[in-house]
């Protein structure tokens, strides 16, 4: 809030908890009116939203939040698929000691590794260590505050693929109708990923977490047949044979990656940020606040915008990066 | 080698052949009704303060909304910031409602209830003053100014959702904005 501005808000306050309840008690007592005929969901917001990026879904889940952090540093900046996650299908593998992530982190090998992320004082000395000019909110919920900057640095590394486990994955989830691509075993992926500037906002107990970076580099021999590893890993991630090849054969996998997202998973919509689709993500923890969490994409970088503020607040955060 | 770049993807999908039936029943799942409301209760009422001005009109206003949003929320299961624009669209036709059936507004009467207990009687005493000032300033505007007064400082709409909801432009509704709060201000 403008500190000029104040006396505008003297008429706000909080609803009483009296009326809350009443009200509440009183909507509880209708009789829900379910419509018979479903509104058809816009079809270019399911387009998009099935194409976009769902980093996000798996940023504001606990439990996978922690265990994806690595790999959101390494890809946060390339268009995802969606692909919801059969639960059943995550504790099979689990139970095989064959976790996704255990599989990468075999094969991954550091090339640059710029340590942690270093809390600086102020956004100017972070712009200079990330060597970019900072998109920043123009607006922000009233009394909202930095409250820490974090630089981290440029990473790189060297990802070789590992046929044989991959393998292992498809007989424990039994699937046996497809074959890993034949001269898999040794082909390296290269990313290269350049400093993440992450801005954390707060005011009373609602936070906000803006992080930005330039588009990254990825490399990969082209002789890999991606298509075909791109069905593999819808299958793993429990699409039917028919769903994950009709997807797999309309993908660009040259451009797109797959991003799991958990069951649990709230909701989400298209939404634009800024003149640049993107996605709004809802979760709500079972003990916590709801998340929301807003990711987009300008052509040179890609911003995750992650809130316990309302929706449109959020939106309204995102919508104002400048 | 193959260099990859941050592409737009699926541009030449349709809907069918983009979305597996997994990912449409996930959108079929509901949202959590009790957070909407932990939301959106705050900011309707507010919008209806400012609009309205009496309190018990407010909160009577509000429920009237929410009623009306209830009953064919499942029209709204999935987007749910366009719920929030929804309701604020309620809002402001059973505002318009409110209105043209009151003959003449009403002295406003919200001060007592808009100054939160936990505050001391110096802070009360400032506030109610304050609120009462804003009240009587806000019902000397032109409708059209002080229903987006409303729904600027009421419901805490930005710019944009505002000339989203109302469908004058973004730069208009800064302008009539900046307009009523430079009358408020010069009368303060």
């Amino acid at each position: 809030m403008n500190k000029d501005q104040a006396w505008l808000y003297a008429l706000r306050s909080e609803p009483s908890p009296q009326f809350k309840e009443e009200l509440r008690a009183k909507l509880r007592a209708l009789e829900p009116a379910r419509s018979e005929v479903r509104r058809e969901w816009p079809r270019r917001a399911l387009m998009a939203t099935a194409a976009m990026v769902l980093l996000a879904l798996v940023v504001s889940v606990p439990g996978v939040r922690a265990q994806m952090a690595q790999f959101l540093s390494w890809f946060r900046v390339v268009r995802f698929v969606a692909v919801p996650v059969d639960a059943s299908r995550v504790a099979r593998l689990k139970a095989e000691n064959l976790e996704i992530k255990t599989l990468i982190g075999e094969h991954v090998e550091v090339v640059r590794d710029p340590g942690p992320a270093v809390a600086v004082g102020s956004l100017d000395e972070a712009a200079s260590a990330a060597n970019m000019t900072l998109a920043l909110p123009q607006w922000l919920p009233n009394g909202t505050q930095v409250l820490e900057t974090v630089v981290a640095g440029e990473r790189e590394v060297r990802i070789t693929a590992d046929g044989r486990r991959l393998q292992q994955v498809m007989d424990a989830l039994g699937i046996n109708d497809l074959a890993v691509p034949a001269g898999l075993d040794g082909n390296v992926v290269h990313v290269k990923v350049p400093p993440v500037v992450t801005i954390r906002y707060g005011h009373g107990e609602r936070r906000s977490r803006l992080v930005q970076a330039l588009s990254p580099e990825v490399a990969l021999p082209g002789n890999i047949d991606l298509r075909a590893l791109g069905e593999i890993g819808l299958r793993i991630l429990g699409l039917s044979a028919e769903e994950a090849k009709q997807f797999a054969q309309r993908i660009d996998w040259h451009s797109t990656l797959l991003v799991p997202v958990p069951p649990n998973a709230r909701s989400f919509r298209e939404v634009t940020v800024g003149g640049h689709e993107g996605v709004l993500v809802q979760h709500q923890p079972r003990n916590g606040s709801p998340t929301y969490t807003v990711i987009w994409s300008t052509p040179e970088r890609v911003f995750v915008l992650l809130s316990t503020e309302s929706w449109d607040q959020v939106l309204a955060m995102a919508d104002s990066v400048r | 080698m193959i260099h990859l770049t941050v592409h737009r993807i699926l541009s030449q999908m349709t809907f069918e052949q983009a979305l597996p039936r997994r990912l449409g029943r996930w959108l079929a799942a509901e949202p959590d009704w009790d957070q909407v409301y932990a939301e959106q209760l705050p900011r309707v009422l507010n919008f209806f303060r400012y609009r309205i001005g009496n309190t018990a009109e407010a909160e009577d206003l509000t429920a009237r909304t929410f009623e009306k949003a209830w009953r064919a929320r499942d029209q709204y299961r999935r987007d749910m910031a366009g719920f929030a624009t929804w309701l604020m669209t309620i809002a402001r036709n059973v505002a318009l409602d409110h209105l043209r059936a009151r003959r003449r507004l009403e002295p406003l009467e919200f001060a007592a209830a808009v100054v939160a207990s936990d505050r001391n009687p110096e802070q009360q005493a400032v506030l109610q003053s304050n609120a009462e000032r804003l009240g009587e300033l806000l019902a000397t505007l032109p409708s059209r100014e002080r229903e987006l007064i409303a729904m600027k400082y009421g419901a805490d709409m930005t710019n944009r959702a505002i000339a989203r909801a109302t469908g004058l432009s973004e730069s208009n509704v800064g302008t009539i904005l900046h307009r009523a709060v430079e009358s408020l201000r010069m009368n303060w």
